[in-house]
């Protein structure tokens, strides 16, 4: 019992964090059919942030959590308006491409401006103790992060929902040129796509150096690469399709971890992207493909 | 055999870039050192690479990200049918299936090592090519991934992170030249061929092809496999000259500088990716320098580690921003010499 | 209101529009005619800034040929464009809020008028605009542009592939904006009923205007009427 329990929490923790960076990676996808392979540095940016606090002699956790969320978003803003912006109306491969140089370039300033070996971070280290519940012990920071998803994916859906700004994201997927023909600015709506995609990004950082204690120039990379995963297989470009992928890929790696013998334990990895790519052939376009012209004419 | 127009273009083509290619492994034959002669003969290897990735990514326009996983086998298939039994006794005293038990000569063990990538390729490309766009490019990513973990988890076979050792360096400069010239007409021949004209004019309008009764999927998956097999060429002619290799170099480090280089060039052309090839192998080779921190006019400069990829990163972002379409575009290089007349 | 001189209009390497000029004077109702590619909607989206052109645009007294999309729609300029491009991913009480984007006091009444003009949009206001009739997303997408309470209004073919008995109902619509004094340019094939609304009228042919004139030379212009009905 304690032993399920523990996995479903794991499954549910590890879900929350795909789902949070996929979330971001969809968003962007929505809107300018962007594949933001930078999506890890911008963790990274968080949490070298945080080393940067504790040089700073800065250990008030709300401080360095905060400032570590903030620099991601603005780190995503940035990228935005220095590297994005010339390749914004052009296809996905172009995007592509470009976003992978980002991220080459943005490691290696990592690896050059501040060290290729990983540097300690402590000051999370309060977010994880045992909760017994129900007689069972759940570790607080699983808890926090799964909560913390939730609570994120609320707020989104009301702004998506109820503010200007968020319908004009929503409607940007399907016709931008139209949403800009009502007034919206392009500008606003990119920097917001980039900023929300940086704010989730800024969250996500925190559990995960929460749960790693360190940073290193690599810190992003593979939870983007899952997180990556997660949105094909939700179906690109759509943002519940995001969620739904990134906790189906935690409860996926949950169960390899649990259910494959431990002699194939470097084997994890490889089998959570074989069952994505029969996935895949089985539905090619992912559960939920996002939203189409369904005007008369395109 | 009756050639079109642009067939005769396109041997010219070929021939002009093979006299690129057989001059510059002259020179650096007869002037280089040992050290360079190393450089330019991993600059020929990446050549072979940049070639098979522009047979699919040019003519198909897919993003490919699982070509040095390709590579990977063709040179661990290669180098466990070549390197002897005593050395395989040591290195691979637990290897299953009787691995380490036979030997057999270079020419064998590469057309086996093609054989099996090719096989792979083919049960792989059968899934591969009737996805379109980025769902293909997440496979192949998919593919890369998977085969990288079994590279390091198989370590009786590969010996994942650690060298596997002991192959026989049978291959020299020259074999490289002459490989890579080969693969310059194979894949220039390509591109002008039935299936290549097809293949390009599919990926420019995908629905109207097929109106016109070309089997898109079929094309792509004779232009993915055929690339695979010269990727299994270039990891034989990688395992053959060093005789060691490791797991790293078949990851992403490696699928990001070729496509780079790829990209650099221009993807549509085959001159494309020659030009893209020699300037980052040798820019690079040069920012490496920098980056030990050299003394330049008796000033001593800084150790900067990491600006190799921040140069090889700005180049992607800069090309992309400034020319998508490489510097190459659409043009190859006989187009600056013979007159384009219709 | 909108003074157009010289206007050449280009769809990447090819010109589709070549130096025409024309005026829309406050309060009046002018039509652009002629068939299918003769210019009129690349005419349109060079107005509102989606197309490459040169030339003069002024509106309002100001030229605007050089601002970016969004600013000429902020000084006042509506599009309802053609094949309608309703969002239809989002509900219709969501379009209209989009379409009051930036006219955001006054967006809870409008949404309001709109709803008693159009009951069935009052009925369906939580359904995805792209379940709608073809009709039905004409309104919404007129509706929609009205919610910036513009200065003009850009209708690109709003009769389009729809029943005649809705495009009577549109044309009734418009009719009542034109006395309303809205100032309208619309760019229609149906030259009759476009004529029947409009003040001022151009034909346009390949690019160029080969006639003009009000409604009424039109109308007495056998030759003329033939041909422009022979192309509706």
């Amino acid at each position: 019992m304690e032993f399920v329990a523990q996995q479903i929490m794991n499954a549910l923790s590890f879900g929350a964090e795909y789902a949070l960076l996929a979330l971001g990676l969809a968003i962007v996808f929505s809107i300018m059919g962007l594949v933001n392979f930078a999506h890890g540095e911008i963790i990274a940016v968080g949490g070298y942030t945080m080393v940067a606090m504790a040089a700073l002699s800065l250990n008030n956790p709300l401080i360095v959590v905060g400032a570590a969320i903030l620099a991601a978003a603005i780190g995503a803003v940035t990228l935005e308006r220095v590297a994005f912006r010339p390749v914004r109306y052009a296809d996905p491969t172009t995007g592509l491409l470009t976003a992978f140089g980002v991220s080459i370039v943005l490691q290696n300033l990592f690896l050059l401006l501040v060290s290729p070996r990983p540097i300690a971070v402590t000051s999370l280290y309060f977010l994880e103790w045992p909760i017994p519940f129900v007689g069972l012990r759940i570790s607080s920071l699983q808890l926090f992060e799964t909560i913390t998803t939730i609570i994120v994916i609320v707020v989104m859906m009301l702004f998506l929902k109820r503010t200007v700004l968020g319908l004009a994201m929503r409607a940007a997927a399907l016709d931008f040129e139209m949403v800009r023909l009502t007034g919206i600015k392009a500008n606003r709506v990119f920097a917001a796509a980039f900023l929300i995609s940086g704010l989730l990004a800024g969250i996500a950082c925190v559990f995960i150096m929460a749960r790693r204690g360190s940073v290193d120039p690599h810190l992003g990379f593979d939870p983007v690469l899952m997180a990556f995963v997660a949105c094909v297989v939700g179906g690109f470009g759509s943002l519940p399709g995001a969620v739904i992928g990134g906790f189906l890929l935690g409860a996926i790696e949950v169960a390899m971890l649990v259910l494959l013998p431990q002699s194939l334990g470097g084997m994890t990895e490889a089998f959570v992207f074989g069952s994505i790519a029969l996935l895949l052939i089985w539905r090619p376009d992912g559960i939920l493909t996002p939203p189409r012209e369904k005007g008369d004419k395109q | 055999m009756t050639l079109s127009r642009s067939q005769k273009r396109g041997l010219v083509g070929a021939s002009l870039l093979a006299l690129v290619l057989i001059l510059i492994g002259t020179i650096a034959t007869y002037f280089g050192s040992k050290y360079q002669l190393r450089i330019v003969y991993g600059s020929y290897v990446s050549l072979m690479v940049v070639l098979a990735l522009q047979v699919f990514m040019g003519n198909a326009r897919i993003t490919n990200l699982s070509h040095s996983a390709f590579m990977g086998i063709g040179a661990y298939a290669a180098a466990i049918c070549v390197t002897p039994i005593a050395m395989k006794k040591i290195s691979l005293p637990s290897a299953p299936w009787g691995l380490n038990a036979f030997a057999l000569d270079p020419v064998t063990s590469g057309v086996i090592a093609i054989a099996i990538t090719a096989i792979i390729a083919l049960l792989i490309g059968l899934i591969l090519v009737r996805l379109s766009g980025i769902g293909a490019t997440i496979v192949s990513l998919a593919v890369l991934v998977i085969v990288h973990s079994l590279f390091l988890y198989r370590t009786d076979i590969f010996k994942g992170n650690q060298a596997f050792f002991g192959i026989p360096q049978v291959f020299t400069l020259t074999s490289a030249i002459i490989i890579a010239v080969i693969m310059v007409y194979v894949v220039r021949g390509f591109k002008e061929s039935r299936w290549g004209i097809a293949l390009r004019a599919s990926a420019d309008d995908e629905i109207s092809a097929a109106a016109m009764g070309v089997n898109v999927h079929r094309l792509r998956l004779l232009a993915w496999v055929l690339s695979c097999v010269l990727l299994a060429v270039a990891g034989i002619a990688y395992s053959y000259y060093l005789g060691t290799i490791s797991a790293r170099p078949f990851y992403f480090n490696h699928v990001f500088l070729t496509l780079a280089m790829l990209i650099l060039g221009g993807m549509r052309t085959v001159t494309g990716a020659v030009l893209g090839t020699f300037i980052i192998s040798f820019g690079l080779e040069w920012v490496r320098w920098l980056e030990t921190g050299p003394t330049i006019l008796g000033q001593k400069f800084p150790e900067v580690l990491g600006l190799s990829g921040v140069v090889l990163g700005s180049v992607i972002v800069l090309i992309m921003a400034l020319r998508p379409g490489g510097i190459m575009g659409d043009r190859e290089i006989e187009d600056f010499i013979l007159k384009n007349t219709e | 209101m909108l003074v157009v001189q010289n206007l050449n209009v280009f769809h990447g390497p090819i010109e589709a529009v070549h130096g025409i000029s024309f005026t829309v004077k406050e309060g009046s109702c002018v039509s652009l005619l002629g068939p299918n590619g003769a210019g009129k909607t690349s005419t349109i989206s060079a107005i509102t800034g989606v197309a490459k052109s040169t030339g003069r645009i002024m509106f309002a007294d100001e030229d605007i040929s050089t601002l970016p999309v969004e600013i000429r729609i902020r000084k006042g300029i509506a599009v309802s464009p053609e094949g309608r491009r309703v969002f239809a991913n989002l509900s219709v009480k969501e379009n209209l809020r989009l379409g009051g984007a930036y006219n955001t006091a006054n967006v809870d009444r409008l949404i309001a008028e709109w709803f008693e003009t159009f009951p069935i949009l009052a009925e369906r206001r939580d359904q995805m605009a792209g379940t709608l009739s073809g009709g039905e997303q004409q309104m919404l997408a007129i509706a929609r542009a009205l919610m910036s309470e513009p200065r003009i209004l850009l209708l690109d073919e709003p009769s389009l592939g729809l029943a005649p008995k809705i495009v009577t109902q549109i044309f009734e619509m418009i009719k009542r904006l034109k006395e309303k004094r809205m100032t309208i340019l619309l760019v229609e094939q149906n030259a009759t009923l476009a004529l029947r609304l409009s003040d001022h009228a151009y034909l346009l042919n390949n690019g160029l205007i080969v006639a003009d004139g009000t409604a009424e030379t039109f109308g007495s212009n056998d030759a003329l009427m033939a041909e422009l009905t022979g192309l509706a």
